[in-house]
């Protein structure tokens, strides 16, 4: 662990990103304790959520051709999770989406797919085709389902409530920009965290925001698109056309008291495309968001 | 938007107007548990000025120059990358300078610049000239912005005042981004006008060194009260990322100065042609004067410079290496390289260690002599300024600083200086040869730092 | 044959850096990059105060950039 500016620092890799534990104490082994403990939180839920593993439940959910497959209830805490989010966001958040990615790889060429390939997929999308009754859920052969869009910070969350369990230090858990913290510093000043930016490599973060309690969840990739005709075209897929969100900003950051709530509010912002701005300032939550304009390759607008 | 969209877009109306978030949140205590925080305290940081300041102590052996100095600069953020930097620096300068006459078996006495008084050197030293207590004040604004997406534009100016010297200076460059911001070119002007107003008013070129006058005379050989000079400064440059853990920058630079190039403080030794030995000279009577022949130095009113500048900065696992090169050419015919390295060392509690070394080689410039021999016509140019002899130097130096608690640091840093001329031997003459004597010296460097945010 | 010389190995250098491309870093890899010691004015005042010392004590100035301003004093 590397120690600086009063702060016991542990970094390790989990679900694809950069994660990084500070911890504020004089001791290094009760650090090294909340490192260990936040890693393996973070490595559990990565074994047991992700899509890429063989041996997890989603791997298993998915490949289960049409029959049904029964899971435990932090599974199916998290399904009902979803299944909320879908209806109160009207369809737009919907874990089957995943699917749309087979027509759909964006690594900024101009590789669109055509109406055919997406239609196609489309009766493959839906959570209405899904059979959830808890605790069996059962998919339509070739459906699939993904947490990713709040697995991360999920996984933020758990190990948060997992270190407070054996400490009362200030402790600040970042999985690759989702982030939660459990208190103010120690001194009782906020922690200062820098917000990537979209700017030149030898800029320092576009904002820095001090944050004494809750989470704050961003949602990045943000060079992960697709040119047509010299129009930028996000990565952010809706479910209900199978095409990409116009006018998707570059990067919304959200706080929110849980960061599962901040990445929630962070992915619906982004499926409304041009209405991101307005969705979040009706719901009053402190956010952040990056636009590309034409000119400008970054706007910056923050409200309360 | 096609038929299908355009009834999402619909939808969506409706749906705004209902808050989500306190389902949100219950369905989020539901999924983490009852000890799920029920607050979020985030607010912008409001710190918009970062300010790095230092105090600089320079000061050279044998009584030679010493100087303080106080120097702050502040970069104010604006948001969407706007910035202004503003820089404001004082400094005093006491001691003495070497004035370009050779040492000498005996006692040598000058006339000080102002040309009204006297001072001696003892026998066997390399003459100095006292200096005055000089005190400088700088001050340069910049301001940098995005122009369009990848490109960035930046203008500045700056002054500086002293009392025989004033400076005023204009900047201005652009920047565009390449390779998804891997790839950064460069190009800046600058434009400077100075002016300089020496004690004693302009000496003549070659003018000889007359004896002392009265308060309200000039001096002989002494020209118009100020010169001016111009320098045309464009730089090229290429910052480019190397990987995840190092960045080069590859700068090209030519530099374009003319007007008024020479010190007019400082003289040249005219010496016996066969033994090299400095000739004598008698002050008027009744007068006090120089007891040598010694004449104001004369440089060209052009000087072309070229410029290739490297560095590298690497970082192994929180350590970091800059690497810097530098080779120089211009038409005084001085080439110079110089080579800098420095190591950041952090350690311990949000501490640092950072040796340095640098390496600077130059070679003489074509007009540079050790001394004028008598009798022989003059040449267009010369000089015996050190500071254009082939020269050595290097520097060893040490740095440390210290976060505190609130990312603001303190640091300190002690350096070395060791500089070595040398007269190509082609220009001794006589005595001289094996015995030239140069104004080598040793400085020291002492700087406190403290950098903050406000 | 000096004059272009050197502006002919920055150009060869800038153009051949520009096609290889080099390792191109994406944006959400640039974390050490981004670290202030890293950046290549993180001395700017200590450069800025070694300038001015070998400006006046050495025949050759600038180079990394364009100075604060002149000094009588070379």
């Amino acid at each position: 662990m590397k120690f600086a500016a009063g702060l016991w620092a542990a970094q390790f890799r989990a679900m694809g990103s950069p994660c990084e534990v500070l911890v504020e104490s004089p001791s290094e082994q009760r650090a090294q304790a909340v490192a260990e403990v936040v890693a393996a939180c973070a490595a559990r839920i990565e074994r047991k959520f992700s899509r890429y593993r063989d041996d997890s439940v989603v791997a298993r959910i998915n490949g289960a051709r049409g029959g049904p497959v029964e899971v435990d209830d932090e599974t199916a805490n998290l399904i009902e999770f979803t299944v909320r989010v879908h209806e109160l966001s009207g369809g737009l958040f919907d874990i089957t989406s995943g699917v749309l990615r087979r027509a759909w790889t964006f690594d900024g060429k101009a590789r669109i797919p055509t109406d055919t390939q997406v239609q196609a997929l489309l009766p493959l999308v839906g959570w209405s085709k899904v059979n959830w009754q808890r605790p069996r859920i059962t998919l339509l052969p070739d459906m699939q389902i993904d947490f990713g869009g709040v697995g991360k910070e999920y996984a933020v969350d758990c190990a948060l409530v997992e270190a407070r369990r054996i400490t009362d230090e200030p402790v600040l858990i970042n999985f690759g920009g989702d982030l939660a913290v459990s208190g103010p510093r120690r001194d009782g000043s906020a922690w200062r965290v820098g917000v990537e930016g979209v700017t030149a490599p030898d800029a320092s973060p576009a904002k820095l925001i001090e944050l004494s309690m809750g989470a704050l969840a961003t949602s990045g990739d943000t060079y992960r698109y697709l040119s047509d005709a010299g129009k930028r075209l996000s990565h952010i897929l809706d479910p209900r056309t199978g095409r990409p969100v116009e006018h998707a900003p570059r990067s919304i950051t959200v706080a929110a008291p849980t960061c599962t709530q901040a990445g929630m509010f962070t992915t619906l912002a982004m499926l409304r495309g041009a209405g991101a701005e307005a969705f979040l300032r009706n719901e009053g939550v402190r956010h952040w968001i990056q636009r590309e304009d034409a000119d400008q390759d970054r706007s910056f607008s923050a409200r309360e | 938007m096609d038929s299908a969209a355009a009834g999402v877009v619909a939808t969506d109306m409706t749906n705004d107007d209902k808050k989500i978030g306190g389902a949100l949140a219950i369905a989020a205590c539901g999924l983490i548990g009852a000890s799920a925080p029920t607050t979020s305290i985030a607010a912008e940081s409001d710190s918009k000025w970062d300010i790095d300041s230092a105090f600089l102590y320079y000061g050279e052996s044998d009584g030679r120059v010493k100087d303080a100095s106080l120097s702050a600069i502040g970069i104010r953020d604006f948001g969407d990358d706007r910035k202004l930097s503003l820089d404001l620096s004082v400094d005093t300068l006491t001691g003495a300078s070497p004035s370009g006459a050779i040492a000498s078996d005996s006692v040598q006495t000058f006339t000080s610049p102002s040309g009204r008084g006297t001072y001696t050197t003892p026998a066997g030293e390399v003459p100095l000239d006292s200096s005055f207590h000089d005190t400088r004040i700088a001050f340069s604004a910049g301001w940098s912005q995005p122009l369009a997406r990848l490109w960035t534009v930046n203008a500045g100016l700056g002054l500086s005042n002293e009392f025989d010297y004033q400076h005023l200076g204009v900047n201005a460059g652009l920047m565009r981004d390449f390779n998804q911001r891997n790839t950064t070119l460069n190009l800046a002007f600058a434009y400077g006008k100075d002016k300089i107003k020496p004690v004693g008013n302009v000496p003549l070129p070659f003018a000889q060194m007359g004896d002392a006058v009265d308060d309200d005379d000039l001096a002989s050989g002494r020209g118009a009260d100020s010169e001016d000079k111009d320098v045309l400064d464009v730089l090229f440059g290429v910052t480019q990322v190397l990987g995840r853990h190092s960045v080069l920058r590859l700068n090209y630079s030519y530099s374009d100065s003319s007007g008024y190039l020479t010190d007019p403080y400082k003289v040249l030794s005219v010496v016996n042609p066969l033994t090299g030995v400095p000739v004598s000279r008698t002050p008027a009577p009744g007068a006090e004067g120089p007891g040598g022949v010694y004449l104001f130095e004369s440089r060209p009113d052009s000087r072309r410079k070229q410029g290739l500048y490297a560095e590298l900065r690497h970082d192994f696992s929180g350590k970091v290496l800059d690497l810097a090169y530098r080779y120089s050419t211009d038409d005084w015919e001085i080439d110079s390289n110089t080579l800098e390295a420095r190591l950041r060392l952090p350690f311990g509690e949000s501490s640092y260690l950072e040796p340095h070394v640098r390496y600077y080689m130059q070679s003489a410039a074509s007009f540079y002599r050790f001394s004028l021999p008598n009798g022989a016509p003059l040449p267009a140019f010369a000089s015996a300024d050190a500071r254009l002899a082939d020269l050595d130097a290097y520097t060893v130096g040490l740095k440390y600083g210290r976060q505190t608690a609130g990312g603001n640091e303190w640091s300190t840093r002690l350096e070395f200086y060791h500089q070595a001329a040398k007269a190509p031997s082609d220009l001794l003459i006589g005595n001289q040869v094996g015995n030239a004597q140069m104004p080598d010296f040793n400085a020291v460097i002492l700087q406190f730092g403290y950098h903050f945010k406000l | 044959m000096k004059n272009l010389s050197i502006l002919r190995i920055v150009l060869v250098v800038t153009a051949a850096t520009s096609i290889v491309g080099c390792a191109n870093v994406q944006p959400w890899e640039r974390e050490v990059l981004a670290r202030d010691d890293m950046q290549l004015d993180a001395h700017a005042l200590d450069s800025a105060f070694d300038d001015h010392i070998y400006f006046s004590k050495e025949g050759t100035s600038g180079g990394r950039g364009f100075g604060g301003g002149g000094c009588g004093c070379n």
